[in-house]
């Protein structure tokens, strides 16, 4: 007994270790950050590497403030990224509750056709993209970029939704239909709620993609005051020098909101939301 | 409450006919159930009346109105699934006034904060709470109304689905197998739940159930099914007695009623080597001398000696099981033939009942005597019923006769 007892604390402090360890390699880039943005020039090339923030530099983060744009830039990301998430969750939602229920002709050419689109690397689509953003006056615009955010991670989305709808039993469906709720009713007062922590889990896909993405965020925005943040970081690499230190900062700014927003999202992303609806 | 008919309603799934001919008349408020085994189309037919199927062929009315045409929220009917198809993410309370919130319900109820504040509207409107309070009272609920489903126990659950029909007051109330997920003790008291609920809300009730003894006790009329026909249609006692054919003797009662074969020698009938006179309720009219016919008898009205002078079937006891009150023999016919094999081909064995604890053991040779006044005489050609009032039929077999509701 005692012998079983000590190997399970045995097992259990091994596993805290390999959690720790990998949350150290998980971390350790955001620390490191801090560590750089918050290490003067002349030291960052010293030979012995600073390990902890230096207290004196926190005044960087201030400076960035009023030597740069980055509050706007954050501020686009943010409008994009929420855009994207939004635009792409009301968009997927139908779809994918149409694979998932219904059986049509051609439903399999649908679901193909939706994975074709993931197919194509958004640097090959940037030039007709441009041309078509030319000509519907959405270059230089955040709400074109939320747009073309949301054509990349529709199918993904709809496709992962369509697996949770799956799970969803048609009898609770049915239940529904025959208490006197219509389809699309069922769809929002029954399904929507029971699939919550794929929508969340769908939702951070979606926050993401928005958050980090550069391509055509350089390419079909070029007004200054309506770029995102990871265009505004990569302006920093300069020809000459790269303020690291800036760099840095910014760049965790531009980090710590994302963290955020999946630390909020994740506890919607637990399962067993069905458990107690039907037997089995 | 308003009586149901189904005319001639089919359905078909392709090329396949699942369901064919269905020809019933449900009046107000009986307790009707369709009774069958796995396969037989009953909880298909269940589906078409709610309309979670759609019907191929025929008409559905409610009362006087025809509703297979009409969406399920529209035909005034309540289901209870088998698998209580609760909204988990509902409390109970919820899940019981649901109903009634969507029969208020407007497209602005969509509307989040807004949609919100209506329903909790709904819900905590004097008439809507004192009508849930009720329901719940009823079925013992109260104490867990804001609990969610996952934290109910079975029967607890199958108590919550019966109040989200019930609060309805539907016309209809329609039960797929509701009872078949919960152990045989909690089925019995939920069984006599169901019983008192039809005695205390009246409704027209259709039950689908493949267990006879649910069927047996529950229901005021049965609808026996077998590959999607209707066998017979019957109060319990009549399907008991006066089995229509076949199936439908073997489908009802356990032990299951014995098929001998059998000819009819004059005015005797010739079982193997025995013959009996044939009683007048037996008489078979049309029945020429010769013809095949099966004896239905069940296990209680055949008798076991062991003297070999007694009239009988001369046969070796091969099983005797005890099972409390009675005891079950199993005896292997010496030289009468059954209809009906085990499942590893043995046949020409019949069950016989003992009141008590049997003394027989396997390997005793005996004799079954068998009381003509409680047997029924089959087709041995189509498996029909035959008496003095169905004659032996002339036309070509058929496995499964459609049957009239009017008696």
């Amino acid at each position: 007994m005692k012998t079983t007892t000590t190997t399970l604390a045995w097992r259990q402090a091994l596993l805290m270790i390999v959690i720790l360890g990998m949350l150290g390699v998980t971390a350790f880039p955001i620390y490191w950050m801090l560590v750089t943005s918050t290490t003067s020039s002349a030291d960052l090339f010293s030979t012995s590497p600073h390990l902890l923030p230096g207290l004196a530099q926190w005044h960087v983060f201030r400076d960035v403030f009023t030597s740069t744009d980055v509050g706007t830039w954050l501020l686009n990301s943010a409008i994009v990224a929420v855009g994207t998430t939004v635009l792409s969750l009301a968009l997927a939602v139908l779809p994918a509750y149409a694979l998932s229920r219904f059986k049509f002709a051609g439903i399999a050419i649908v679901g193909l056709a939706l994975f074709v689109t993931q197919m194509l690397p958004e640097a090959m689509l940037v030039v007709p993209l441009y041309a078509i953003f030319g000509q519907l006056s959405l270059l230089n615009t955040l709400t074109g970029l939320i747009l073309v955010n949301t054509a990349f991670t529709v199918p993904v989305i709809t496709w992962i939704l369509k697996g949770a709808i799956d799970g969803v039993p048609i009898d609770i469906e049915e239940a529904a239909s025959i208490d006197g709720c219509s389809r699309l009713g069922t769809v929002f007062i029954v399904v929507i709620p029971l699939i919550a922590p794929t929508l969340a889990a769908t939702a951070v896909i979606a926050f993401f993609h928005g958050w980090n993405e550069y391509v055509f965020a350089q390419t079909l925005v070029s007004a200054p005051e309506l770029h995102t943040a990871s265009v505004g970081l990569a302006g920093f690499v300069g020809e000459l020098s790269t303020p690291l230190h800036s760099v840095m900062a910014i760049g965790l700014m531009y980090t710590l909101p994302a963290v955020f927003f999946y630390l909020l999202v994740q506890r919607y992303v637990v399962a067993g939301m069905t458990a107690g609806s039907v037997k089995g | 409450m308003s009586s149901i008919s189904l005319k001639n309603v089919t359905k078909t799934f392709g090329a396949k006919t699942v369901l064919g001919n269905i020809h019933v008349d449900v009046p107000a408020g009986e307790f009707l159930v369709l009774l069958g085994p796995s396969g037989c189309g009953k909880s298909t037919l269940l589906r078409m009346l709610a309309g979670l199927e759609t019907v191929s062929g025929g008409e559905i009315h409610l009362g006087q109105r025809r509703v297979d045409t009409l969406p399920p929220s529209a035909r005034d009917m309540a289901f209870v699934f088998q698998s209580y198809a609760l909204y988990p993410h509902m409390t109970v309370r919820r899940n019981i006034t649901f109903p009634l919130i969507m029969r208020k319900f407007r497209w602005w109820f969509h509307i989040p904060v807004l949609g919100h504040l209506a329903k909790r509207r709904i819900e905590s409107s004097p008439e809507v709470r004192e009508l849930v309070d009720r329901t719940a009272k009823i079925l013992s609920l109260t104490e867990m109304m804001d609990r969610h489903p996952r934290t109910l126990s079975g029967g607890q659950r199958q108590r919550v689905a019966l109040g989200r029909a019930m609060v309805r007051q539907p016309e209809v109330f329609l039960m797929d197998e509701p009872l078949s997920n919960l152990d045989a003790k909690l089925r019995s008291s939920m069984r006599a739940e169901i019983i008192k609920l039809h005695r205390d809300l009246g409704g027209t009730f259709v039950y689908v159930t493949h267990d006879q003894i649910e069927a047996m006790t529950m229901g005021t009329r049965i609808v026996l099914m077998h590959a999607g026909e209707a066998q017979q249609i019957g109060t319990p006692r009549e399907i008991y007695t006066n089995p229509a054919n076949t199936f439908v003797a073997r489908f009802i009662g356990t032990p299951a009623m014995n098929l001998v074969h059998a000819r009819i020698d004059g005015g005797r009938l010739a079982i193997g080597e025995l013959r009996m006179p044939l009683p007048a309720h037996l008489g078979v009219r049309g029945a020429s001398s010769g013809a095949e016919v099966l004896v239905g008898v069940r296990p209680n009205a055949l008798a076991i000696g062991t003297d070999p002078a007694q009239p009988g079937m001369a046969g070796t006891v091969a099983l005797v099981e005890h099972v409390g009150a009675e005891s079950i023999v199993t005896v292997r016919l010496d030289t009468a033939r059954t209809a009906h094999d085990r499942d590893d081909g043995v046949g020409d064995e019949i069950m016989v009942t003992q009141a008590g604890y049997s003394t027989l053991q396997a390997g005793d040779e005996v004799r079954v005597s068998l009381d003509l006044t409680q047997a029924v005489l089959f087709s041995a050609e189509s498996g029909r019923r035959i008496s003095n009032d169905i004659p032996l039929p002339t036309e070509a077999p058929h496995a499964a006769p459609g049957f009239s509701t009017q008696h």
